[in-house]
């Protein structure tokens, strides 16, 4: 039974989901900025046109363009140069658009692993599907239609070569957002090693006229070579930047020199993985679909400052709301923290860089928000280092156990009664938030002050999540 | 949009049970009636928007009303449809020809307050 998977990603993720509501800005350049408007992390096709990168400073390209505020068009400084919309990130927006995009997935297959944000594997292998190309077509016009984004399909027996589909159906417009590789890892012959018999592999197999149908197979191999030939190996999915150059070393510079790596030597140079890689790019799965949740060593939540402060009261605020996120978190994996962290950073691109840490050993395992809090901020009051700038806070629970079994510590000090109360508690206050929003219930530790909130002066309306801010239409 | 009664089981309390005469109502159809079933039949397709405007007062839509919106349909002759004008804002209007371009999606309902909250 061969494999057949597909990956569906949203193009231009963030950037057009601020274009959802916003007909105006069809066709021109839009960019979405990090936490605290730092820089570009996503970029509409207009703008990369503009030659804007991924990660681009705001204040560099203030310099080299006039941006404009996306809320109120009204650019930060007047001039002659090309446009360019902004928009600081409304995690609101996107997580509610990609749900919309998960659930129209799952009623394809349940066989469905959510990647990211924007990107989703399905596992098509049992689905009947007679032209998958023509399948990933009508899945895109389908998802731009009913929910409004553009997405790119890419369909193949392997989740490495569906990356690269779908990287190729991203940049063709002809394509028509979906991209098929077809291959049949019995039409491929080994390569044997050297690097003359490594060419003269590839060419034979694409001159090759005694496969079984010669016709077919070779056009399909032929698809499947002009997708690897043109592609830098830095772009095939797992290998990084760190790997890139130690390829490169080798001689090996396109996804197509890395399908004809000898297996061994790919083992050699990048490991295990690397040989996976080197089987799915010849159309041999490795990778299964991963949708089976791995429970978490660590949970961590942290977050930067709107501005950096020294002030007590604004980072106890912000240790408060990662604790309670964090308990939160630990509550939905049914696990109990033994240690909890508080790590302050200062910033990384100033001179006289810092980390500090507060620590805290629980002796009776809990996911209790109130009491970690207490512990935690007790601990900051008692040794706060008030001679830095805090550019960054995150709060990390270590030493996870499941909360069936609860060991008791070495004093045997645990509480039944008091143990059972928190639970209770716990479990009623994230029913009220589950049911109507997070946050609705919290710790007034988290009122203290609003101070270190991020700055996110640019921020489209919570369109989808807030009765207030629904999308206006005007009545004519 | 939520169910108006909310289930005891998301509040954290027990439901009691109570040995006696059986309750016929356990074998009916379950569950409370929803303004969202009624209204939102496909959730992934459906957005809801704030109407500006008095334009359509004759036709019993109000400055303030809730549009309920939904893209997966097809425009029909005289449907209300949400369109956008020449300056990209989004317009409510009637869909006329067949010709036209797909609007940006069709209005199957509206919410007006008859009291506010």
């Amino acid at each position: 039974m061969t494999t057949r998977f597909a990956l569906i990603d949203c193009n231009n993720f963030f950037a057009s989901c601020e274009r959802l509501f916003r007909p105006d800005l069809l066709n021109r350049p839009v960019i979405v900025l990090s936490s605290n408007d730092g820089c570009a992390v996503a970029r509409s096709n207009e703008a990369k046109e503009l030659g804007i990168k991924m990660g681009e400073p705001l204040h560099e390209l203030k310099r080299r363009f006039c941006v404009v505020d996306g809320t109120t068009m009204k650019p930060f400084m007047h001039s002659l140069l090309p446009q360019v919309v902004a928009f600081s990130a409304n995690f609101e927006l996107y997580g509610e658009i990609s749900r919309r995009v998960a659930a129209t997935l799952a009623r394809i297959t349940p066989r469905l692993e959510l990647y990211s944000i924007d990107e989703a594997f399905l596992d098509i292998s049992k689905v009947d599907i007679a032209d998958p190309e023509a399948w990933g077509r009508a899945l895109a016009a389908k998802i731009y239609r009913e929910i409004g984004i553009p997405i790119s399909v890419g369909i193949a027996p392997t989740k490495t070569l569906c990356k690269l589909a779908a990287d190729h159906a991203k940049r063709h417009p002809e394509c028509e957002g979906s991209q098929y590789i077809r291959i049949d890892p019995a039409d491929i012959p080994v390569p044997s090693t050297g690097a003359s018999d490594k060419q003269a592999g590839k060419w034979r197999l694409l001159s090759s006229e005694a496969t079984k149908a010669p016709q077919e197979g070779q056009a399909l191999l032929e698809n499947w070579a002009k997708l690897l030939t043109p592609t830098p190996i830095q772009d095939i999915w797992g290998i990084g930047w760190r790997l890139a150059p130690r390829l490169r070393a080798e001689g090996i510079h396109t996804a197509m020199d890395l399908a004809c790596m000898p297996p061994k030597r790919a083992q050699q140079v990048m490991g295990i993985t690397g040989r996976r890689t080197v089987a799915e790019l010849n159309g041999i799965s490795c990778l299964p679909l991963s949708s089976h949740h791995k429970p978490q060593q660590v949970i961590s939540r942290g977050r930067q400052f709107g501005h950096d402060t020294n002030d007590l009261d604004t980072v106890s605020a912000a240790v408060a709301r990662m604790t309670n996120h964090a308990c939160q978190a630990l509550r939905r994996e049914g696990r109990l923290a033994m240690r909890a962290t508080i790590w302050l950073m200062t910033n990384r691109k100033k001179p006289g860089f810092t980390v500090t840490h507060y620590d805290v050993r629980f002796y009776t395992p809990t996911a209790d928000t109130g009491y970690t809090a207490h512990q935690l901020l007790t601990m900051l009051r008692r040794s706060f280092d008030t001679r830095h700038a805090w550019h960054k806070t995150e709060v990390t629970l270590w030493d996870l156990v499941p909360d069936t079994g609860l060991q008791t510590d070495v004093f045997g000090a645990v509480n039944p009664a008091v143990y059972t109360h928190s639970t209770a508690l716990m479990a009623a206050f994230d029913a009220v938030n589950r049911k109507h929003g997070k946050g609705t219930l919290h710790y007034a530790a988290e009122d203290i002050s609003h101070a270190w909130y991020p700055r996110r002066a640019m921020q489209s309306p919570h369109y989808t999540s807030s009765w207030n801010e629904l999308p206006l239409v005007k009545a004519l | 949009m939520t169910s108006i009664v909310p289930e005891a089981a998301d509040l954290g309390t027990d439901v009691e049970v109570h040995a006696g005469f059986p309750n016929a109502a356990a074998d009916a159809p379950q569950g409370t009636l929803s303004l969202d079933q009624l209204l939102i039949p496909s959730p992934h397709s459906t957005y809801l928007f704030r109407i500006r405007g008095h334009h359509w007062e004759n036709v019993g839509v109000f400055d303030g009303d809730i549009a309920v919106v939904d893209r997966a349909l097809t425009p029909r002759h005289g449907d209300a449809v949400i369109g956008w004008s020449e300056n990209g804002e989004l317009i409510m209007k009637r869909w006329r020809e067949p010709g036209e371009v797909q609007p940006w999606g069709v209005i199957v309902a509206t919410v007006h307050h008859m009291r506010h909250p």
